[in-house]
């Protein structure tokens, strides 16, 4: 235990003197079956701050902010607003009440329009009690344009990127008269120029004193933009206080509760740099082109290579990965797999050919929810394991049981559903399901976005090992860091083109950033780190 | 270039297997009537269109003190029918013995006659058949014969008719509109009547003692309640002894009415008789009471309609009596409309008399039921 | 800090919905049999037992195919129609005897789901729009084919319909082989779980490398099979192909028993042996108020208490 960082009650140089905390929990405990998910939290934020909740994943950060708005109701404990003791039976209650919640998938409705989105409940009325479109979508505009985001607000919210759609998400959250907003991973699909806005809207929320509660796992962020910071590990409160008093390793050690030596000797992420690689490309891709989205890309990975994909959101790193593994089939172009062609658009010929691909909406595309571990685990294998389309039990367990151990894969068991498990759980259980299936290459597509600092090391080191093991890994991050670190080489896509290719030395954060600025017509980077 | 030809040759592809395989089903399908082969069944080898010859139907009783119509009272020309097109509306399609045996009575006498007859099937719906009688009347027709679907919802288009002073007979069903404006005459069946003649074959077969069952028609059917009414009514005036102890829908269908009849006799085995509200019902009786080995005889069936199958039930021992709801509206209502459009008077309601099948008559009349 | 013993999980309501949810329908079966021993007389009679399992038989088999469409994410409106097309065939063919008939009739309800499958994963069709269109287009067929009723006097049919073995009506016997090859289906083959993985999660499945449209054609030829094998069996028990009212609401009652059963309607979960208690339940509750001679409408009523308490029960789960 690490008691020993506990700075103290949970209102100990938190509050500013004197303010009223305006939404506070004392003792809260919610259990799920098999698992203690609160235990005993004391939490407070404050008018006009900016209150960091951080943690590993299964910290207890999502349940609790789901008791704080109503999804889930605390087993024990008191949840306090504005000084009354509540119990919001729904979120929408609790968004009446004035806490807006802005989740990491965005929580809208996508055949909508992005001026019915914002306006969802609340929509303008005319004298015949009709729906006032022309003022909706003047407003809508107008409230976007003060976050930065020019968009025709008259389109479906669904056709807009997902950064987008999160800027939506948080004008709708800016414009309900809200006295907290509770922003759960808001950067995590953002790009640099957004995040900026963004913190722009974040100081000018805290300037009008509105309490924000910001769950992040990058750190750069956290002490961009927040007062205060509160940690919890395993379900428990370890640490509450300004931020500014508390360094990064430390803030780290906390949450991973380890010693200060362990992190600094393992630095900040897993990799370990160069991998040996050599011999003909395991994997060759030459000139996909997908309409209005992917002109002319050619890539090529060898055994035990890491090739990094960078760019910025909407450079089709995404759609390069798909097209390769037959999810989006290409207009043109051909894919390799150890010189053998590849039947394009079709995902099970691209599986037989080795390749296998871990999407980026890991919740929508990547696991399915309902089933268990085990299941997902040996879902695409499930063909293999099968003696005349009969599952063979023992063998799946054999599979589930190695995989689980080899990824440390934290579970109350093997028949636990995907869906409960921590984000960085699933996308382990999501690479054991294509492990299992002895691929020749990994596409992955932002492996550790939304999974807590402790799993996205554990991820990252997996990633080396298993590119010593002689795969061809292609790593796509929107952490400059991370890829930069984890790659072997980097190439670098601008609106559907590679535009660069950095290789050995030139693997750096300077030249990444060069090589997207020097083709970028949007000259202002704010780049984080 | 490849990839592009072979992904063109994909998207073709995906949108003409299935279309090939609709095609390939529905040719299947048909070609699966082309070499069908059914069981051979003798008693199935009649032509409902040649029953039309016997039987025809009566007027139950002389329409002298009835309320009548002619064509001053109504507001129309001389017609002559021989020379005039005739409008048919049927209801429902021809499924079942009662509407095939009536669209085919209502043809023959036209063809017999020589007269130009023109029809529509509303297919058991009503906005079907309103737009159905528009149709005729767009079409020319200078009478209509219109076997209702409702009774309800017919003004619009009586007012259309109304005002071309076309002539309007309905059969088996009537309109709810003012007889002699909106229309002429309406022929049909008592169905009340038919429940009164049921209990009293009911009364018979159980000597006016013991406990029956009615398997009462759909529910919220004009012809359920009034063939209900006329059972209860005349059960409850002549043989007082006599119990309805259970009344539950098998809504005029065979595997219904088996279902039913089935809980029946596991909860009331003692049941003397069953009263079903048409024959196939009946008939499903009959299959439960099999299935549970009981006896021809055992329980005592009454049913109404006179079809084939139900009067072969006389025959067999199974179904005490059948009384007859007759279909074969034809040579009636085109009697009434050749009478009318000559200038004659003709009665508003014209009740068609109603034969009975009783083991006594089964076997020789069989040949008349449909 | 504070570190509490937590034991007892205490039974709160969405612990008590759940258990509803997973076994309500056998605590209804159950409070249904023990009311009826009490209340109804002659109730307890094997002759009784069979009549019920006779009669449920047919909409247990429908509700088989149903149970595997709604697990795949979809549903199947056809299999009323596919009852009478199934009915109408047999008549048809029932000249080359009654096996070759039973062939035809069950190739075609495999054909019919063969059009539906094809509409479903090729084309992209909603299950609900395209089932719908082959309800309406086979009905019609059923009609056309068949006009009216017709007897069926095959003694091999009619034997199938009322005969038994040990006191066991085969119409049992082969509900019940059914849906245990069905529950084995669904548990442990390769089809099963893809089927549920494409119910739960299409386009996981789909980056999976899942044979998506492959699993689904089969789920509605698997279906449309079951139907018309229950229309083989209603047709034999009644004697006559009745094209006309043969399978008419059957689809209705087939998604009442497999959403009671306890299977959610948003796919990825199938529960067989929720399902036959479901259509037992349904059943159970019909005979009870025919045999006590209330209204019919009292037994619609009464169907849609228990539907909505299903529905409850599955409303609660899913938000959790």
């Amino acid at each position: 235990m690490t008691e020993t960082y506990d700075a103290g009650g949970p209102q100990a140089g938190s509050g500013p003197p004197g303010a009223e905390a305006v939404l506070r929990t004392a003792g809260v405990t919610k259990r799920f079956p098999g698992a203690l998910a609160l235990d005993g939290v004391d939490f407070a934020a404050y008018p006009g701050r900016v209150h960091a909740l951080i943690g590993e994943n299964g910290a207890g950060k999502s349940t609790l902010i789901k008791v704080l708005t109503g999804v889930y109701r605390a087993d024990e404990g008191l949840v306090e607003y504005r000084g009354e003791p509540v119990e919001f039976a729904t979120p929408l209650e609790a968004q009446h009440a004035g806490i807006s919640t802005i989740y990491q998938e965005v929580n809208l409705v996508p055949l909508m329009s992005v001026a019915r989105n914002l306006f969802l409940g609340r929509e303008p009325r005319n004298r015949f009690g009709l729906i006032d479109f022309r003022r909706m979508h003047r407003e809508a505009e107008e409230a976007l344009r003060d976050l930065g985001v020019r968009v025709d607000v008259t389109r479906a919210l669904r056709t807009l990127g997902i950064g987008a759609q999160q800027m939506v998400a948080l004008a709708r959250a800016v414009q309900v008269d809200a006295r907290v907003v509770v922003m759960d991973e808001p950067t995590s699909s953002l790009e640099p120029r957004e995040v900026e806005t963004l913190f722009g809207v974040i100081r000018m929320l805290r300037d009008r004193g509105i309490a924000v509660v910001y769950v992040s796992h990058r750190l750069d962020e956290l002490y961009e933009v927040c007062d205060t910071v509160t940690v919890l590990r395993d379900g428990k409160l370890v640490h509450t206080g300004p931020i500014a008093e508390l360094d990064r390793l430390r803030l780290v050690s906390l949450m991973l509760g380890r010693e200060m030596g362990e992190v600094r000797a393992e630095g900040l992420t897993k990799f370990s740099g160069e991998h040996e690689t050599g011999g003909e490309p395991v994997l060759t891709a030459r000139g996909l082109r997908v309409r209005h989205t992917l002109h002319d890309v050619s890539l090529a990975i060898r055994p035990g290579e890491v090739v990094g994909l960078g760019g910025l959101l909407g450079s089709g790193r995404s759609e390069t990965a798909k097209a390769v593994a037959g999810a989006l089939p290409p207009d043109e172009g051909e894919v390799l797999v150890a010189g053998a062609s590849v039947r394009t658009g079709s995902t099970p010929a691209a599986i037989r050919a080795g390749i296998s691909l871990l999407p980026e909406d890991r919740k929508a595309e990547g696991i399915v929810p309902g089933l268990s571990v085990r299941e997902n685990i040996a879902l695409a294998a499930l063909p293999g394991l099968s003696r005349f389309g009969l599952v063979d039990e023992e063998r799946v367990d054999r599979i589930v049981d190695t995989f689980m151990k080899r990824l440390r894969i934290k579970a109350s068991g093997p028949h636990q559903k995907v869906g409960e498990l921590s984000g960085g759980n699933q996308q382990k259980v999501l690479l054991a399901r294509w492990l299992a299936m002895q691929p020749k290459v990994l596409l992955l597509d932002e492996p550790t976005r939304g999974i807590d600092v402790g799993a996205k090391a554990e991820v990252q080191k997996l990633i080396d090992e298993l590119a010593a093991d002689g795969l061809g890994v292609l790593l796509i991050s929107s952490d400059m860091e991370e890829l930069v670190e984890g790659s072997d080489r980097v190439v670098v896509l601008k609106d559907g083109a590679v535009v660069a290719e950095l290789a050995g030395a030139e693997v750096t954060e300077d030249r990444l950033l060069e090589a997207i600025a020097a083709h970028s017509r949007a000259p202002e980077e704010g780049a984080p780190s | 270039m490849k990839p592009t030809v072979r992904l063109r040759r994909n998207t073709d592809r995906r949108t003409s297997a299935p279309t090939l395989l609709t095609a390939g089903l529905c040719l299947s399908l048909a070609l699966a009537t082309g070499c069908a082969k059914s069981e051979d069944d003798p008693s199935d080898a009649k032509d409902t269109g040649k029953a039309a010859a016997d039987a025809g139907q009566e007027v139950a009783e002389p329409s002298g003190d009835q309320k009548t119509c002619d064509l001053t009272a109504f507001g129309g020309k001389k017609l002559d029918l021989k020379g005039a097109t005739v409008g048919f509306s049927q209801s429902e399609k021809e499924a079942n013995p009662f509407r095939i045996a009536e669209t085919a009575s209502i043809k023959a006498e036209a063809k017999e006659r020589g007269i130009k007859l023109l029809t529509a099937n509303a297919q058991s719906q009503f906005s079907k058949q309103i737009s159905d009688v528009q149709d005729l009347i767009a079409k020319g027709a200078d009478v209509l014969v219109i076997a209702p679907l409702n009774s309800d919802g017919w003004g619009p288009v009586l007012r259309t008719a109304a005002q071309k002073k076309i002539p309007i007979v309905t059969i088996d069903r009537k309109i709810n509109a003012e007889p002699c404006k909106d229309y002429v005459s309406f022929i049909g069946s008592d169905f009340v009547e038919q429940g009164r003649r049921a209990a009293d074959r009911m009364i018979e077969a159980t000597g006016g003692k013991g406990e029956v069952a009615i398997l009462l028609g759909a529910p919220g059917n004009n012809v359920t309640t009034e063939r209900t009414k006329g059972f209860k009514d005349r059960i409850a005036e002549k043989a007082p002894d006599l119990k309805v102890v259970f009344e539950q829908t098998g809504e005029f269908a065979r595997e219904k009415g088996q279902q039913v009849t089935e809980q029946l006799i596991q909860s009331k085995p003692d049941i003397t008789g069953i009263y079903a509200e048409n024959d196939e019902m009946g008939l499903g009786a009959v299959n439960a009471l099999k299935g549970a080995g009981k006896k021809a005889g055992d329980v005592r069936i009454v049913t109404i309609d006179g079809t084939r199958g139900a009067v072969q039930g006389i025959v067999d021992g199974w179904i005490h009596g059948v009384v007859e709801s007759n279909p074969r509206f034809g040579p009636l209502a085109f009697e009434t409309l050749d009478a009318f459009t000559k200038g004659e008077k003709v009665g508003q309601d014209i009740v068609i008399k109603d034969t009975e099948y009783t083991e006594d008559n089964a076997e020789s009349e069989i040949g008349k039921a449909y | 800090m504070t570190q509490l013993a937590l034991r007892g999980v205490p039974l709160d309501r969405a612990r008590v919905l759940r258990l509803l949810q997973d076994y309500g329908v056998y605590a209804g079966v159950l409070a249904l049999l023990l009311a009826n021993v009490l209340l109804t007389p002659h109730f307890v009679s094997a002759e009784n037992f069979r009549t019920q399992a006779v009669q449920v038989a047919p909409v247990i088999i429908v509700a088989l195919g149903m149970a595997l469409a709604i697990g795949s994410e979809g549903v199947d409106l056809s299999v009323g129609s596919v009852m009478a097309l199934s009915t109408s065939l047999i008549s048809l063919y029932l000249g080359y005897g009654p096996v070759a008939a039973i062939l035809v009739a069950v190739l075609g309800g495999m054909l019919v789901g063969l059009a539906n499958g094809s509409l479903i994963a090729f084309i992209g069709v909603q299950p609900i729009v395209a089932t719908l269109a082959l309800m309406v287009a086979c009905r019609g067929l059923a009609n056309v084919f068949l006009p009216q009723l017709k007897d069926v006097r095959d003694p091999t049919m009619a034997s199938l319909g009322s005969g038994s073995v040990l006191g066991i009506p085969y119409l049992v016997l082969i509900a019940v082989a059914l849906a245990l090859l069905v529950a084995f289906t669904v548990k442990r083959t390769t089809f099963g779980r893809q089927l549920l993985a494409i119910g739960d999660s299409r386009p996981a499945a789909q980056l999976a490398g899942l044979p998506v449209r492959r699993v689904l054609v089969v789920v509605y030829v698997v279906s449309g099979a079951l139907a018309a094998i229950a229309g083989v069996l209603a047709t034999a028990r009644l004697t006559a192909s009745d094209p006309t009212s043969l399978g008419t609401l059957m689809e209705l009652s087939a998604i009442t028993a497999v959403v009671v059963g306890g299977t959610p309607l948003s796919g990825g979960r199938v529960r067989i042996g929720g399902t036959v208690a479901g259509a037992v339940l349904i059943q159970l509750l019909t005979a009870t108020l025919i045999k006590h001679d209330l209204p019919p409408s009292w037994t619609q009523i009464a169907q849609a208490v228990v539907i909505v308490a299903a529905v409850y029960a599955a409303r609660e789960r899913g938000r959790r």
